[in-house]
């Protein structure tokens, strides 16, 4: 039944003990350092978020008629449009002229660039102004009460 | 030992009667002579892939499959979760570590001649589980869906299918489809965390109750060792907390190469995309990709690249085959030509790996 | 090459037709090329059966096509032409065929324009002669003839304008072209003669990348241009400017070329108080704010033109803060000092300091995040961010206009706090990375110990069990 044939013999003189006490010890930090990473780990961070070929802009009842948002997609800006007759459209909203960022102008009715007056239409097509292209087009689906965009294919 | 452990003990005993088990391992001894060295890496392999189970699981929390989401998660892994770079580069590392300590034992073993009678089925089932080991690899690397990844995967599984008649409808099981796409991705995780785990622990069960029941392997001439004497030393305790002191240093180097040197994520796939310059699977693979690159296009009547896959199935065929053939082993006798056989064969894998790195 | 003389003339000059009447002054008489040079027969023979027999070449009078052949029959000809004592080019009817006008017309069966369309059917002259169609000064005329005519152009391009030769009139060009310059342009000046294109082909000299090199074959030639005294250095000037490295080397047709400033037909160079108007119709936003702030007034009432004052006409460059402020390469300073007009000489230095103070904050923002990016740490949610401090640095420019402080602080100051956050989030990454470099020596440091005092347990415990074995088997009891 014994570990070997003999029983070890270990004499608990206080530098023996020492050695017990630093190997606990020891034991221990590691034991915690190896349980605080995962434990913190375990613990989901703030942002659900995993992004970026599909993504949420929120909800339908948060996006007023003849208005326009920009939504993150991941490190780039999409602008989204409802119009005043309630469809939906998202476009790049990275101008195709020096690359600021467009916003919707009610007053125009147009998608508009502020650094040189680019103007687009509701379809992303480039109409006045210095942008040699129109903006790439994003897909909107609407799920219930919630919008998506994501990438045209 | 001290009261609780004692009482502990008492409780288990009196319910599954651990005095055969525990008086079984308590003969277990450990052969010292001058290949011992090597038997710690049978258990360093063994620790590897606990890492890897742990670290796995720990990454299935958090990873999304699907061409979509996975490369995102894995970002997000890195970048947003408390001490995921952590775990995700100690996962990539060991992964590798494991893959080389698996080589190492399994040469090691070679040499040794342990696979004789009778521990032929502890050969097998180990280089089984070497071949699962390099599945695992396989479908693991193609998970975070990069760039590196997907082409590396496409190629692999384009030389799958140049074996005759088998081939295709291998290949297109391996890709679930024609092409490397999502479904492929999806394929591969289910081989990653359910179907190669399984096959594995059944093969490391068999392998490890062997190793038990047989006890080590010692050297060919050497008397085999079943008492405590000079020449053996007790696996409890004394192997067993070497062994975990290795293991505690072999964390620590994994936690090193974790801060040091992170395992990268590259760009995210593009199947459309013109595949990148020097396009090569990983290192394990490396010496088998190089030597079919000298295979020229024709041999023969036969396809040059079939010849070489065809080589490396016999090769490997021979290599498992091994504890049956090696007559002379069997009968005890050092076999030179096989050593020199076996040198030969790691010079070349060590030569062929380097070569595929530089080139 | 005077042979017989030409009776196919001699008879029909006698009848007092038209034809002949005009062909006596024609060059092509003068220099002793006979009626039968183009309508074919026997210029010899002075019985009209065996002159104008087909047998001899009589052809008739050519109708469409054929017409522009029979001229190309020698004025394409080189060999020809040099047998006639010509030294003409022979390229104009390859020309004519591949232009516009070279087109087939409504009716399908022949070109849109043929030779005797400008040139003339009878009276041919040099076109230096002051009784020539194709003469500098009566060319537009000629050219007005069917562009001039609403009904005719629209059956070709109703949307081509019908409305040059009135514009032209009120150009420079057009003034001194009826006060009889033949030096200015005209009509073929710019659009060519022969091989005219559309101004939508990109071969024609009249397609916006190639109107500065149009304009500048007179307006960069010093000598051509001395009795104007004009510069003749906007084609260099512009060439520098960002307007031209936009056309010229981008091809970026968004940007002006000469005629969209200067007007086509009716060019003239802008007047003083339209200057923001012209420069505004692309820059709309610099336009309107520049219309509402106080140097509108004083600008038109000290006849400045307006955005030229600051900004140049032709070299105009990029525009960066270097013209902001009160050092002396700035354009405030021009007029603000700090003794005559202590208020404006403020605004002007504040202004300066907030865009220095965006610029700093900008460049800062960007070093950090290079750095995180450098130390493999994740930083897109920052970089992102990033494009809205640039984006601010864009309106500051354009708000500058505008001249109020108060905006103009508000714009820049939104910049400098995304700047400043982005530089925090990159800063907490580097911290992040320095972090883990940190754990990883005390996690290191643990692991030392935990693995050296399990070490010194397994020696003490083997060490133990060695002296064990030695008791035992020097012990009497074995």
């Amino acid at each position: 039944m014994a570990m070997s044939d003999q029983p070890a013999q270990i004499p608990t003189t206080s530098k023996r003990d020492f050695l017990k006490y630093i190997l606990g010890g020891g034991l221990i930090a590691w034991g915690t350092s190896i349980l605080y990473p995962v434990l913190s780990y375990l613990k989901p961070p703030p942002e659900g978020g995993v992004e970026v070929t599909s993504v949420k802009v929120g909800a339908l009842s948060s996006l007023a008629k003849d208005s326009g948002t920009i939504v993150r997609f991941g490190n780039k800006p999409v602008i989204v449009i409802r119009t005043a007759a309630g469809s939906l459209h998202a476009f790049s909203a990275t101008c195709t002229h020096l690359d600021c960022t467009v916003q919707y102008r009610k007053d125009f009715g147009v998608i508009w660039c502020a650094c040189h007056n680019g103007k687009y239409d509701l379809t992303g097509r480039n109409i006045s102004g210095p942008p040699p292209r129109p903006l790439d087009e994003f897909r909107v689906v609407v799920q219930g009460d919630d919008v998506y965009i994501s990438k045209k294919s | 030992m001290s009261g609780i452990w004692q009482k502990t003990y008492q409780w288990i005993d009196e319910r599954v009667q651990l005095g055969n088990l525990v008086e079984f391992m308590g003969k277990k001894y450990v052969p010292l002579h001058r290949g011992s060295i090597w038997y710690y890496f049978g258990g360093v392999s063994l620790f590897l892939f606990i890492i890897q189970v742990v670290t796995g699981i720990l990454l299935l929390l958090y990873y999304k499959g699907g061409e979509e989401l996975a490369f995102e998660s894995i970002q997000f892994v890195m970048s947003r979760v408390a001490f995921g770079w952590l775990i995700r580069s100690i996962h990539s590392w060991a992964a590798n570590l494991f893959i080389l300590a698996a080589f190492i034992h399994m040469f090691s073993v070679f040499f040794e001649k342990a696979y004789r009678p009778p521990r032929e089925i502890t050969w097998v089932t180990g280089m089984m589980m070497f071949f699962l080991a390099l599945g695992f690899g396989f479908s693991g690397y193609l998970l975070p869906w990069n760039e590196l990844a997907f082409f590396a995967t496409k190629v692999g599984t384009d030389i799958a299918g140049v074996i005759p008649l088998i081939g295709k409808p291998i290949m297109v099981f391996l890709r679930g489809g024609e092409e490397v796409t999502g479904a492929t991705l999806t394929r591969f995780f289910g081989f990653h965390v359910a179907v190669l785990p399984g096959i594995f622990t059944v093969f490391l069960a068999v392998h490890l109750l062997l190793v038990q029941r047989q006890g080590m392997s010692v050297p060919l001439g050497h008397e085999e060792v079943h008492g405590p004497s000079e020449k053996a030393m007790p696996f409890f305790p004394n192997f067993l907390l070497r062994d975990l002191l290795l293991w505690l240093l072999v964390l620590n180097l994994l936690a090193i190469l974790a801060v040091f040197f992170p395992w990268e994520l590259g760009k995210k796939a593009d199947a459309f995309a013109p595949a990148p310059a020097g396009i090569r699977p990983e290192w394990y693979f490396l010496f088998m990709f190089q030597t079919l690159k000298y295979f020229p296009g024709k041999i023969w009547f036969l396809d040059g690249e079939l010849l070489g896959i065809g080589l490396f199935g016999v090769v490997a065929l021979l290599w498992v085959m091994v504890p049956f053939w090696d007559r002379k082993s069997a009968l005890g006798k050092r076999n030179r030509l096989l050593n020199y056989i076996g040198i030969a064969g790691v010079f070349y894998i060590i030569v062929f790996t380097i070569l595929g790195w530089l080139l | 090459m005077l042979r017989a003389a030409d009776q196919c003339f001699v008879c029909h000059s006698a009848l007092g037709d038209e034809a002949s009447r005009l062909f006596s002054r024609d060059i092509h008489h003068l220099k002793g090329v006979p009626c039968a040079g183009c309508h074919g027969g026997d210029a010899s023979s002075a019985d009209m059966d065996r002159a104008m027999s087909t047998n001899a070449g009589f052809r008739g009078v050519p109708k469409g096509d054929d017409i522009s052949a029979r001229c190309a029959a020698c004025h394409a000809d080189s060999a020809a032409m040099a047998r006639l004592g010509s030294g003409l080019p022979t390229n104009q009817f390859a020309l004519l065929q591949s232009s516009v006008h070279g087109k087939s017309s409504t009716k399908g069966s022949e070109r849109i324009v043929q030779c005797t369309t400008c040139h003339g059917a009878h009276g041919i002259v040099a076109p230096r002669e002051r009784t020539s169609p194709v003469n500098p000064l009566n060319v537009v005329k000629t050219c007005t003839k069917c562009h001039g005519d609403p009904a005719y152009v629209r059956a070709y391009n109703p949307s081509l304008p019908v409305d040059q030769l009135g514009k032209y009139r009120t150009s420079v060009h057009g003034k001194r072209n009826a006060a009889g310059d033949v030096n200015v342009a005209e009509c073929a000046s710019c659009h060519g003669s022969h091989g005219i294109l559309a101004s939508t082909d990109v071969k024609s000299s009249v397609y916006p990348t190639n109107i500065p090199a149009t304009c500048g074959r007179c307006h960069s030639d010093a000598a051509y241009m001395k009795e104007y005294r004009i510069p003749t250095d906007q084609y260099a000037k512009y060439s520098r400017s960002v307007h031209g490295i936009a056309l010229l080397q981008r091809n970026d047709l968004g940007a002006p070329a000469c005629n969209n400033c200067h007007g086509n037909h009716g060019a003239t160079p802008p007047g003083v108080e339209s200057i923001s108007k012209v420069c505004g119709t692309c820059h709309a936003l610099n336009a309107d704010l520049f219309a509402v702030s106080p140097h509108k007034k004083v600008f038109d009432e000290r006849r400045l033109p307006e955005c030229e004052t600051c900004h140049g006409n032709h070299e105009i460059v990029a525009a960066t803060e270097k013209l902001l402020g009160v050092s002396p390469e700035a354009v405030c300073s021009r007029c603000h000092n700090a003794q005559e007009s202590p208020a404006a000489y403020g605004v002007a230095m504040h202004m300066r300091r907030l865009t220095d103070s965006l610029d700093a904050a900008e460049a800062r923002a960007k070093e950090l995040v290079e750095d995180a990016e450098q130390k493999g740490m994740e930083i897109g949610e920052a970089k992102y961010k990033l494009r809205d401090v640039r984006q601010s640095r864009l309106q500051a420019r354009t708000m500058v206009h505008s001249l109020n402080e108060d905006q103009f602080g508000r714009t820049v100051g939104k910049g400098i706090a995304t700047a400043t956050w982005v530089a925090g989030e990159a800063q907490q990454a580097i911290d992040e990375f320095f972090f883990r470099r940190r754990g990883l020596g005390i996690a290191t440091l643990i692991m030392t110990l935990l693995a050296s005092s399990l070490y010194l347990f397994i020696r003490r415990l083997e060490r133990a069990q060695q002296r064990g074995r030695t008791a035992s088997s020097n012990s009497p009891i074995s």
